[in-house]
Parts: C-alpha cells; structure tokens; sequence
C-alpha cells in the first residue's frame, strides 16, 4: 500500500475525492488483511478447506435447527472459541458481525417481543404493550441464529485463502464455470481496484480547492465511466490470454487437496459437536 | 532452413487505424528475433497474428507449413497442436495472470491441453523450482511484485515447452534487477533449440536475447538483420524512433 499518498494532509480536491480514495483504500486493505488472516498458523487455517466448508454449513444448519437457548449458545460460543485458537480477534468477529446482525435482525425481532403471545413478564414503559416470556425467546432464538449463523460464514471466509475456498465448492456440486468465474472475478477486482485508487490518486493531484457540487458529479460518473471501459478492455485481454494457453471454452481445475490426520481429528470433532447438539438442542 | 512462420503482405487495422500495412516477413525454425520499433510501429500486432489471436485483414500467413487462419485454428486438434508448440507471454503481466494463485497459474495452460493430471503436477512443481517461484506457490497473483508476476507469466508458458516463445517487452517497467533475471532467464534458452521472437526496446539487453533484429516502422518491416548489423546502423535507429545503444553493448 506504500505507493499511494492518502496521507492525512494531503487533500487538494475536496472530500468527494478524498473519501473515494479513502473508500478504496479501505477496501483493498481490508482485501489484504483478510488474505493475510487466511495464511495464519491457526487452528481453522490449518485444516482441509474442504472440511471446513461442509463443517461450516453443518454447524449453521445445526444452529438454524436446535430448539434449546443455551445449545444455540454453546454453538455460538464454540464459533468464539474457534476465533481464538484461529487467531481472528473477537473485535473483528465483533465489528464484522455481532453488532450488525443484532442490529438488523434485532428490528426485526422486536414485534415479537409483544405479539407472541404467553406469560407476561413486564410492560413497555409509556406504551405499556406487554413483553411475554416466548415473545422474548423468540426473539432470542432468531437474534442466536443469525449471530451464530453468520459467525460460522465469517470464520469460514476469514480462514481460508479465497481460492481454497472456491476450489471447495466444487464439492457442493457448484457448476465448474462458475467457480472460475468467481475466482478471475476476486483476481480482477484488486487490479480495478488500483486502477481507480490510481484514477482518483491522478486527479486529485491536479485537483485545486473544493470542487462545486456538478463538477463533483461529473468527475465520479466520468470516472466510472474510465474505469468500466478499462474493465472491458481487461476482459477482452484477459480473454486472448485464455485462448494463447489453449483455452477452448471448457474450464479445468487442479483440486489438489488432501486430507490429513487433523482433519480426520476435526471431523470427527465436528461429528461428537453435532450428535451433542442434537442430542441436547432438539428438545 | 524452412521458413516457421511466413507472412505475406498482411494488412491489419483496430477500426480504422492501421497497424500492420502490408507486412512481410519469413522467421526461420530455431532462431532468436528480437522485433524492434518505436511505439505503435505494429510489434504488439504482430505477435498477436503470429500467436494466431489476431487474424490479417488481408494477406496470408502460414505457421509450421500451414495457413494460420481463424477456420484452421476452429478445429480443436489443430489448436490443440498450435497451442501446445506456441507460447506468448503478455507485455501486461497482469493480463496473463487470471489464475488464484501462482500454482492454478502454472496449472493453468497444462489443465487446458488436456494433459495428465500426475505429469501437471510434476511439471508445476518442477517450474516452481526451475524460475524461484516455490516460496510463492500459493500467493494470489495481484501480491506479487513486478519481476515476480513477469517470471510467473513467463513459467506459465515455458511450461507447455513449446517450440516457439513470443514475448512482448518482457522487460518492459521492471526495475534493473528484475530485468536482469527474465534477460537471464531468456539468454539461457539459447541453447534449447526453441525459436524466441521478442518484441522489445531495450537495445541494451538485445545482443543476449536475439541474434536477428527486424525494424518495423509504421506496421511494416524496415530493415533485419543480424542485431550486431542493425545497431551499428544509427542512421536507421533514428530514422525509426529508436534509442542508440550503449557503446559497449554494440
């Protein structure tokens, strides 16, 4: 990232260029650090993407599935537990998640608060509409789904590199063009992404007091205007780069994964998580 | 020596912009040919032809004894075979790196020519090692530096061994380091028997990577010859655009 020079200080063209240079830098460091996080000694890092990924969606169709409160919590506490011998901070788990999915589905689990119906336990102050003991575990259990849910989809994102991770949808039958199609997608991104951050970079070095609102308009839609004719362009490239290495229009890949004894360990661990969830959670 | 490839009076435009006008040029089996030109003098068009990606307006050319054409290459084995004896590496890097990683990269052209999965992975690994890539095997192409992307692009063709290496100013905005490790890396494939056409303007390093040089100028061949002939010829080197070489590598 050292080549660019969002630096505090540096600010020519007023904030509409400042804030889509800093937005993009964002994203690219946040691309980075992820890719980063993914290559970690860890727990998760060091199993077979594969297992991860079937793991993964077991453990969120098991918290969708679990009808007792501290099972859905159990699980979503071994989501945390996994975080930390992974090496992904609780603050990011935090940020990333819990706070915006209790948010969102926090709304939407509120009317339930009042119009399931049951054992009254205490009235809203000044509206007086009556909380009731199953509203709020309905509640509960549909803020502990998502949280958890969404815990699992994040570790599982965050702790294997991006194209393991394609590669390992190729087990849940994903059609083979598209898994290609998603990785040259994640490949190309970063490289438009520098282009704009460079595009941006360009502009605001020629850029002298705050621009007025029409010409900040014009320069974003030109500038999306520059960057989808490059886009096109890198796919018409991209494409005769293909076909120079005998690309014919049918996709191959190389999975080259292997399982090993820590992953015959996690499944296994995974099999005794799930037979207890189920044991204890389906009552 | 029989004629590789032979293009005859080809003519090739973008729209209405001409880039190749009237080009004729015969390159013998097992040469070394560097291309040379100022900007928008038609190299880059012409490896692309030569690669069979563009296809002439006009005129003809015939690669390994047969018309290259866009029916010819429309059946599968032809391709299959051009594909597999003719390799072309990218001016821009980033271009020809599309793959996850620096491994699926390698991976990439082998998988597509059908080969055994047991011998691609042989042959990944072997180049991992061959160009110093092994440290790298599974970083994403987009974290790569320069010289290493330009080494990735040029392993991810050499691996297919073909019989003919395009290249487009291999060197082209790399620093002095890394230029020198891919000047390197092409210096030794002198002796492989390979025919090497490189479309370059760095006169400096022409004398290891070429032993013929062919001028083009506004899309068409202005003068070849053996590169030790064409850059004591500096009338003609400013005639076309082209900087002097150092006195010590003439």
């Amino acid at each position: 990232m050292g080549e660019h020079s969002f630096l505090p200080g540096h600010r020519h063209g007023g904030g509409v260029l400042d804030r889509l240079g800093e937005g993009l830098l964002a994203a690219l460091r946040h691309g980075l650090e992820a890719d980063d996080l993914a290559r970690r000694p860890g727990l998760l890092q060091g199993l077979d993407p594969r297992v991860k990924l079937a793991g993964a969606l077991a453990l969120m169709l098991m918290a969708v599935w679990v009808r007792t409160l501290p099972v859905l919590a159990a699980l979503l506490g071994l989501a945390a537990g996994l975080a930390l011998v992974s090496q992904v901070p609780l603050a990011r788990l935090m940020r990333q998640v819990w706070l915006g999915v209790l948010a969102f589905t926090g709304l939407l689990a509120l009317p339930a608060l009042v119009l399931v119906p049951g054992r009254v336990l205490f009235h809203l102050p000044l509206l007086s509409w009556p909380v009731t003991l199953q509203g709020l575990r309905s509640a509960a259990f549909l803020v502990g789904r998502a949280e958890t849910s969404a815990s699992y989809g994040l570790l599982l994102i965050l702790c294997t590199p991006w194209p393991h991770l394609l590669k390992s949808l190729r087990l849940l039958r994903v059609p083979l063009v598209l898994v290609v199609i998603l990785g040259m997608t994640h490949r190309y991104i970063f490289l438009l992404l520098h282009s704009a951050v460079d595009l941006v970079e360009a502009r605001r070095s020629r850029a002298v007091g705050p621009l007025p609102p029409r010409e900040r308009r014009r320069l974003v839609t030109g500038a999306a205007g520059e960057l989808l004719g490059r886009a096109l362009d890198l796919g018409g490239e991209a494409h005769l780069a293909m076909i120079a290495r005998g690309f014919g229009g049918e996709i191959h890949l190389l999975d080259d994964f292997r399982l090993r004894t820590r992953d015959g360990a996690a499944l296994a661990g995974l099999a005794l998580t799930l037979v207890a969830a189920w044991w204890w959670g389906g009552r | 020596m029989t004629a590789l490839f032979d293009l005859n009076d080809v003519h090739y435009a973008y729209r209405d912009t001409p880039a190749l006008t009237g080009l004729s040029l015969a390159v013998e089996a097992g040469r070394r040919v560097a291309l040379l030109g100022a900007n928008g003098s038609g190299k880059s068009t012409l490896l692309r032809v030569l690669d069979g990606l563009y296809f002439p307006d006009s005129g003809t050319v015939t690669a390994f004894g047969a018309p290259l054409t866009r029916q010819a290459l429309a059946d599968e084995a032809t391709a299959f075979a051009f594909r597999r004896r003719v390799g072309y590496v990218f001016q821009n890097a980033d271009i020809q790196l599309f793959n996850p990683t620096v491994f699926d990269e390698l991976a990439f052209g082998p998988l597509q020519l059908g080969l055994p999965r047991a011998e691609i992975r042989h042959k990944v690994e072997e180049a991992l090692v061959r160009f110093d890539l092994a440290a790298l095997r599974d970083r994403a192409p987009h974290r790569l530096s320069g010289g290493e992307k330009k080494r990735v692009a040029l392993a991810s063709v050499l691996i297919l061994e073909p019989d003919v290496l395009l290249m487009d100013e291999p060197t082209a905005a790399l620093d002095p380091r890394s230029a020198g490790e891919i000047i390197a890396l092409l210096a030794a494939l002198q002796d492989s028997g390979r025919t090497v056409i490189t479309a370059t303007h760095d006169l400096d390093s022409l004398a290891a990577i070429a032993d013929l040089a062919v001028v083009l100028q506004d899309g068409r061949v202005a003068a070849q010859g053996p590169v030790a002939d064409i850059l004591a010829d500096h009338a003609l080197l400013a005639r076309t655009r082209l900087l002097k070489p150092h006195a010590d590598l003439r």
